[in-house]
């Protein structure tokens, strides 16, 4: 499995998916940092993770 | 002779508590120790000098707020430990225990930063910077702001601590989840974020305070794991009694205009562009309804957007 988040600001709809907790949680902070100007942190960002298809079974994403 | 049940009970550990969210904050609490002592305050005392008069009123009007709402959390914590162990989750009460330290060291953290860059510690010396939260009003008159630390925490700890000494399960659930809705989620995980973000953002834009920025970035890295911790601990009991989701919008509800708008220390930084930080509280808000698994309250986002909603800050120092 995968996994996902996506973004809540308000008219944000930016999402990523990633291997793990470990590779998603900077992707997810650089996003906030550059898009929104705030920092999200990292127990915030796992405690919100989707699990979903890695892109063996389900093909690429985004 | 005791039967083999009544000598198990003297044992919590399991592999099933060691794999789960609750240890695993444990533990990583533990790795992420971090302490005072090591922080120097030198160049912090420099710039405080260096700063003009209306920049150092701003910044203190900030960081005094986070003084006393630091001791204020350390001392309400204890109904959680006291529920956590009517309810006999040794991995709640193992959590806590760092939870509690982590707090106190926060609070150890203002003092010395308050002591060795302003000059000031004694209550008599700091209480004239607390900015008074009468004067900070809705001219609409729809909401009251409210001082939500010094009033909804023990009042929703009082609750709590009571339903530990002598209620039922599910009484002491619930309040539980009260508590942490106030205390967790509302506090510490959606009024409070801007403050933190407005601090960082100032010692930044000032190039100044080093110390001070470097201390709130490692007070968010646990607070990271509290906030978590008690939104974790409201989905755990928000899943076996779906009822309870109804007792956190109740504390959102009552506290709602602290939440709306931008409070008076949170505006005492001249400079800053405000609407970035209702946008914040937005996402946050979110995230903690998504880390508990409730549904948010739609209007409630809608009032924290709405510009038209802009509380009249009436601001003197205490």
């Amino acid at each position: 499995m995968a996994v996902r988040w996506s973004c809540v600001e308000a008219g944000c709809d930016w999402s990523v998916t990633a291997a793990g907790a470990d590779t998603i949680v900077p992707l997810v902070q650089a996003h906030i940092a550059e898009s929104h100007s705030s920092f999200e942190l990292e127990d915030m960002i796992e405690a919100v993770l989707e699990d979903v298809p890695d892109e063996g079974e389900d093909g690429p994403r985004d | 002779m005791a039967s083999t049940l009544d000598i198990e009970s003297k044992f919590h550990f399991s592999r099933e508590m060691l794999a789960g969210p609750i240890y695993r904050k444990y533990e990583k609490a533990i790795r992420k120790v971090w302490s005072v002592e090591e922080l120097d305050f030198t160049q912090d005392a420099l710039d405080w000098q260096r700063v003009t008069p209306e920049q150092q009123k701003g910044l203190l009007g900030v960081t005094i707020r986070f003084l006393a709402g630091e001791q204020a959390v350390t001392d309400e914590l204890v109904p959680m430990l006291a529920a956590a162990h009517t309810l006999r989750r040794f991995d709640w009460t193992m959590y806590l225990s760092t939870f509690l330290m982590e707090e106190a060291k926060h609070a150890e953290f203002f003092m010395r930063w308050h002591e060795q860059v302003v000059g000031i510690l004694d209550p008599d010396e700091v209480a004239p910077h607390f900015l008074v939260r009468g004067k900070t009003i809705d001219p609409t008159g729809r909401f009251e702001v409210r001082d939500v630390i010094h009033e909804a925490l023990p009042d929703y700890g009082g609750r709590l601590l009571q339903a530990s000494v002598g209620g039922t399960e599910a009484e002491i659930e619930r309040a539980f989840v009260q508590f942490s809705a106030a205390y967790n989620a509302f506090v510490e995980g959606v009024l409070t974020m801007p403050s933190y973000e407005i601090v960082i953002d100032t010692t930044a834009r000032w190039d100044a305070f080093p110390t001070l920025n470097q201390g709130f970035k490692l007070i968010l890295m646990d607070e990271g794991r509290h906030i978590t911790f008690g939104t974790e601990a409201c989905r755990i009991l928000i899943e076996k009694d779906p009822s309870y989701e109804e007792a956190v919008h109740e504390v959102f509800d009552a506290y709602r205009g602290n939440v709306v708008g931008l409070v008076e220390y949170q505006k005492a930084v001249p400079g800053l562009d405000l609407g970035k930080y209702q946008m914040m509280k937005v996402r946050h808000y979110r995230n903690r309804c998504r880390e508990m698994r409730i549904t948010p309250d739609e209007v409630l986002i809608e009032q924290i957007l709405d510009p038209t909603i802009d509380f009249v800050v009436g601001v003197e120092a205490g």
